[in-house]
């Protein structure tokens, strides 16, 4: 985050009414901006970067082979808003009708414009140049600024910075104008009017700033065209008029982004913060269910998921892909990992293993990836590995990386660790545990001396008794060992009150039964020794 | 045609090649060791016991040997430290009880019970436990396993260099398999008779009264 500037001169920040701005900000001579208004923030040296994506309408659509224009409601007619070189080759300009374009270029795209996906563009875009600066802002529809300051030593100066952006820019579609200044609305106008200017030192804002026309502000065409009228054609124009009254023409805000742009008036701006959670959509043109197609669709979604971790240093045990349809509900697939984790491959094969048994109702329009809460990645270090073969084939997978195939393929109620419990009642005396969940070694050690039967039933079973005594499958039992009672649980509604005998059957197989001390004496089989 | 290429066919089986060099693993019961190469089960590869019903000494059989590999600490095998491994149950009939596996000295830390829904499922956990090199034996109870299946079994437990046991109903006699050792367990009145059907590299036997 930025140093707050500490100026005293913030109060004029808050929107003032044009009486109180009259007070407020003195009347200009001439020679105003030769000496500022306020202490100028110097010793906190910032430089913005800033990249105007004047064609992001356009790029913000998905590129295909055809002609593309881009049209936008005005005033109840289609007109077209942007179009690319192989339309506009054919003649196509903005400002046409949509029936004009398509009268001269019948094959012509039209697309309306969706103002979501070009924020949605914009924020993938600031969240990609995260790796450029801490600080990354998005400003108005089109616009992304970063302080670039702190960032010039390590990216080797400005100009190989300023390559690597406009180079990664390129690579993925998008055709910006840059210009870099000491503060965000100088570096903003810069680009708008497409000087791919560096200026470094505060003192050449004001003459670089003076040449620039009024087009590359972002000021209401109205105003700019009185302003054409009363023939201000320029920014320092627009300096040498009195502070007062272009104050109450234009508005006072006007004339503060014209101190701020100066560097007279601190500009804080908000620093963009990508989501710590990810969420992506993949979009097809069409309905697929090819299941390679969607599986490769699913691994680019996990490539930039794994990008989008890598850049917080964290990793996720939880993944959900949605699959829609155009008709019925969106299948889920959830995925679980044993340990925090980001790499592609390792999700990916999870994913197949899912993917083979999962069963789609319908062809899949759309496929979204969320990932679960993200935790610090602990990091593993590799182990310089000599003997490279024999460890290889020796240990494939950790039991952890077992336990998370095995889950994905058959559920993670089907697969689970044991646990004991300081309980009496040998139906309590033991737990499952989750096997993604930590591998808590249970340092509990039974305390009966009496053996245990290697077998549990679900739930004791009921048997049959002649004369008092129990029947299995029809013989009577024999006792061996017991009684042993058991009497416990008083505390909740479970209690029991039973005595455990060991019995054996004429088949040779011991039993564990009890007899039932509550209630009704009844004979119950409870286990079996195996 | 010479005496090599004979044998170099793959139809050509050898019986001295069988014979594994590998000690086996200690049943804990000294007459059963004795009927076995190697002196105790054999280690990577799949046995087979036949049962007729559930709890006739099937797990008793097994405990000392599951019991020394359980309480088997990291080793160095190889030149690499490996972690202590684990025994998995693939869809035991009942629920293994914790108390009773550690009262035979089963480290319930490392007990893992997978629950599939299907023979195909249980047929894969089995095969991804054995060949993952992390379990030390696999049990499994197959409502069937054909030759196939078996074959594969065998060959994870020899990748994963771990044990699997396979209990199968008695009407599973009949069948071919590729277990390297199948025991048929049978209760008499003099206790529980053990019949080996099958021993690679070694006799069938029977023992009366093992259990």
């Amino acid at each position: 985050m930025p140093r707050a500037w500490k100026s005293p001169v913030t109060l004029r920040d808050t929107a003032p009414t044009s009486s109180a701005q009259q007070q407020v900000l003195p009347f200009a001579e001439p020679a105003l901006l030769a000496k500022p208004l306020s202490v100028t923030p110097t010793q906190v040296r910032r430089l913005w970067f800033c990249i105007w994506l004047s064609n992001l309408p356009l790029e913000a659509c998905q590129a295909s082979d055809e002609a593309l224009a881009i049209v936008e409601d005005q005033h109840g007619i289609h007109r077209v808003l942007q179009a690319d070189s192989v339309a506009a080759a054919a003649g196509i300009m903005p400002g046409q009708s949509a029936n004009a374009a398509l009268a001269l270029l019948p094959a012509l795209r039209l697309e309306e414009r969706s103002l979501v996906r070009e924020q949605q563009v914009l924020e993938a875009l600031a969240t990609w140049l995260e790796q450029f600066s801490s600080f990354v802002s998005i400003a108005g529809k089109d616009v992304l600024l970063l302080e670039i300051a702190g960032s010039l030593r390590l990216f080797g100066g400005l100009s190989n910075l300023r390559r690597q952006v406009s180079q990664g820019l390129g690579a993925q579609g998008f055709s910006a104008a840059m210009a870099i200044a000491p503060t965000p609305l100088a570096a903003t106008w810069l680009a708008r009017a497409g000087r791919r200017v560096c200026i470094r030192a505060e003192e050449n804002l004001g003459p670089a700033l003076r040449k620039l026309p009024l087009d590359c502000l972002d000021w209401p065409a109205g105003q700019r065209e009185s302003l054409a009228g009363m023939g201000i054609a320029s920014i320092g124009d627009c300096l040498r008029l009195p502070r007062g009254g272009f104050a109450r023409r234009f508005g006072a805000e006007r004339l503060l982004e014209l101190d701020r742009a100066l560097g007279h008036l601190p500009d804080p701006r908000d620093s963009w913060r990508a989501p710590e959670r990810f969420c992506a959509d993949y979009e097809m043109t069409e309905e697929q269910s090819d299941s390679e197609l969607l599986l490769h669709i699913c691994r680019e979604l996990l490539l930039s998921h794994e990008q989008f971790l890598l850049l917080r240093q964290l990793g996720t045990q939880r993944l959900c892909f949605s699959f829609f349809h155009l008709k019925s509900t969106a299948t889920e697939l959830r995925l679980g990992s044993a340990f925090a984790d980001r790499s592609q491959e390792r999700w990916f094969d999870l994913l197949k293993i899912r993917f083979e048994t999962l069963r789609l109702p319908e062809p899949v329009i759309a496929v979204r990836l969320r990932s679960g809460l993200s935790q610090p990645l602990q990091a593993e270090t590799a182990r310089l590995c000599f003997d490279n073969k024999a460890g290889n084939e020796r240990r494939r997978y950790s039991i952890a990386q077992l336990a998370e195939r095995l889950v994905a393929r058959i559920g993670e109620q089907s697969v689970n660790a044991l646990t004991m419990v300081a309980e009496h009642r040998p139906e309590y005396a033991w737990k499952v545990q989750n096997p993604l969940s930590d591998w808590s070694a249970s340092t509990l050690t039974t305390r009966d001396s009496i053996k245990r039967p290697l077998w549990m039933l679900p739930e004791p079973a009921l048997l049959p008794a002649d004369s008092g005594y129990p029947l299995h499958k029809g013989c009577r039992l024999t006792l061996l060992e017991g009684p042993e009672r058991l009497e416990t649980g008083w505390w909740d509604e479970q209690s029991i009150s039973r005595d455990y005998y060991t019995a054996v059957n004429d088949a040779g197989i011991r039993l564990w039964i009890f007899r039932n001390r509550q209630r009704t004496p009844n004979w119950y089989l409870h286990g079996i020794f195996g | 045609m010479s005496l090599e290429k004979v044998l170099e066919n793959p139809r050509v089986w050898r019986g001295s090649s069988q014979v594994g060099t590998r000690s086996g693993l200690a049943s804990g019961y000294p007459e059963l060791d004795r009927c076995l190469p190697g002196g105790g089960w054999p280690p990577e590869a799949l046995t087979e016991i036949l049962i007729g019903q559930y709890g006739i000494g099937e797990l008793r059989l097994l405990m000392p040997a599951l019991a020394r590999l359980s309480a088997e600490e990291a080793q160095t095998y190889c030149g690499e430290h490996t972690e202590p491994r684990w025994i998995a149950w693939v869809d035991p009939p009942f629920q293994p009880y914790a108390p009773a596996l550690q009262q035979c000295g089963i480290d319930l830390s490392r007990v893992l019970i997978v629950r599939p829904k299907d023979d195909s499922e249980l047929l894969w956990s089995a095969e991804q436990a054995l060949s993952s090199g992390t379990c030390a034996a696999v049990l499994l109870w197959p409502v069937s396993l054909d030759d196939q299946a078996s074959r594969r079994l065998q060959l994870a437990a020899e990748k994963g260099h771990s044990w699997a046991i396979a209990f199968r109903p008695l009407s599973a006699r009949q069948q071919s398999s590729a277990a390297a050792l199948r025991l048929e367990l049978q209760s008499t009145e003099q206790g529980t008779r053990v019949h080996i059907l099958k021993n690679r590299g070694g006799r069938p036997a029977v023992l009366d009264s093992l259990l």
